[in-house]
């Protein structure tokens, strides 16, 4: 088992069955708890974001999610059918404010980057793709 | 295939202790966007009021195993609203992933973080008079 591959709907509720797909993949792969719960925050970040950010025509986008395992670590390819949207194009955020200038949002990407090796976005087509690598610490 | 280890814990739970004039969140679980908005009501609903105890208030993560950003956002608003009622806000004793993600986020320096719960609660005793 090396590639797995799940669909959903652009919804909140979906959340728990994506993480439970994840929370599989990783067991079976043994893949260190650490790692396995930076790609969990990964995965409910970018999931997320494609429901709070890709339906402003009122129809939820379709969103496959695939993990692989390679060479080069885990790789976790998030697509949707939403509008052309790249997370990775938002300003990072303050992280140094204090406390009542602290933006309550935003922070979402900026984990995802420092936590993952490697963030790809892409168009392809109508379509969004977010690649996110990271290697193993094994 | 092997069962996940967390694949059950689908949300976070919450136990109010008093010590003192502290009050102690304990909460365990995953904070993750499902869970967030309950545990943000739950913090609201002990900050709010003028019945509300004027100690501090410290948020025991032992048991808190995930944080995303939406959980954050939870931490970031109650600390806020800790210090329009003029009460101290705190967490102590964080998981390492959680531990992460507070330092990531640059969180450290508007959160009162403590290595655990004695140290939460020496921290937030009253001076001697």
């Amino acid at each position: 088992m090396s590639e797995r591959r799940i669909s959903v709907a652009a919804e909140a509720a979906q959340l728990p069955a994506l993480t439970r797909f994840l929370q599989e993949f990783c067991a079976a792969a043994a893949l260190p708890a650490a790692d396995a719960l930076a790609f969990e925050l990964a995965l409910e970040e970018v999931f997320m974001n494609v429901v709070m950010h890709g339906a402003p025509q009122g129809r939820a986008p379709r969103v496959e999610v695939s993990l692989a395992l390679g060479a080069d670590g885990l790789a976790l390819t998030v697509e949707d059918d939403g509008p052309a949207f790249d997370p990775l194009s938002l300003p990072p955020p303050d992280v140094a404010a204090g406390l009542e200038q602290r933006p309550v949002g935003g922070l979402g990407v900026h984990l995802v980057r420092r936590l993952m090796d490697a963030v790809h976005y892409h168009r392809a087509g109508d379509r969004n793709r977010l690649r996110l690598v990271k290697q193993s610490a094994r | 295939m092997p069962r996940a280890r967390r694949g059950r814990r689908a949300q976070v739970n919450v136990r109010l202790e008093t010590l003192g004039t502290s009050t102690l969140v304990v909460a365990a679980g995953r904070l993750d966007f499902a869970a967030a908005a309950d545990f943000q009501a739950q913090l609201e609903a002990l900050l709010a009021g003028a019945a509300a105890a004027p100690g501090a208030v410290i948020v025991d993560c032992a048991a808190l195993d995930y944080v995303s950003s939406a959980g954050l956002r939870v931490f970031l608003l109650g600390a806020r609203a800790a210090q329009r009622a003029g009460r101290s806000f705190a967490v102590c004793a964080l998981t390492p992933a959680v531990a992460d993600v507070f330092a990531l986020s640059g969180f450290g320096k508007v959160i009162a973080v403590h290595a655990d719960r004695a140290a939460a609660l020496a921290h937030a005793a009253p001076r001697p008079a």
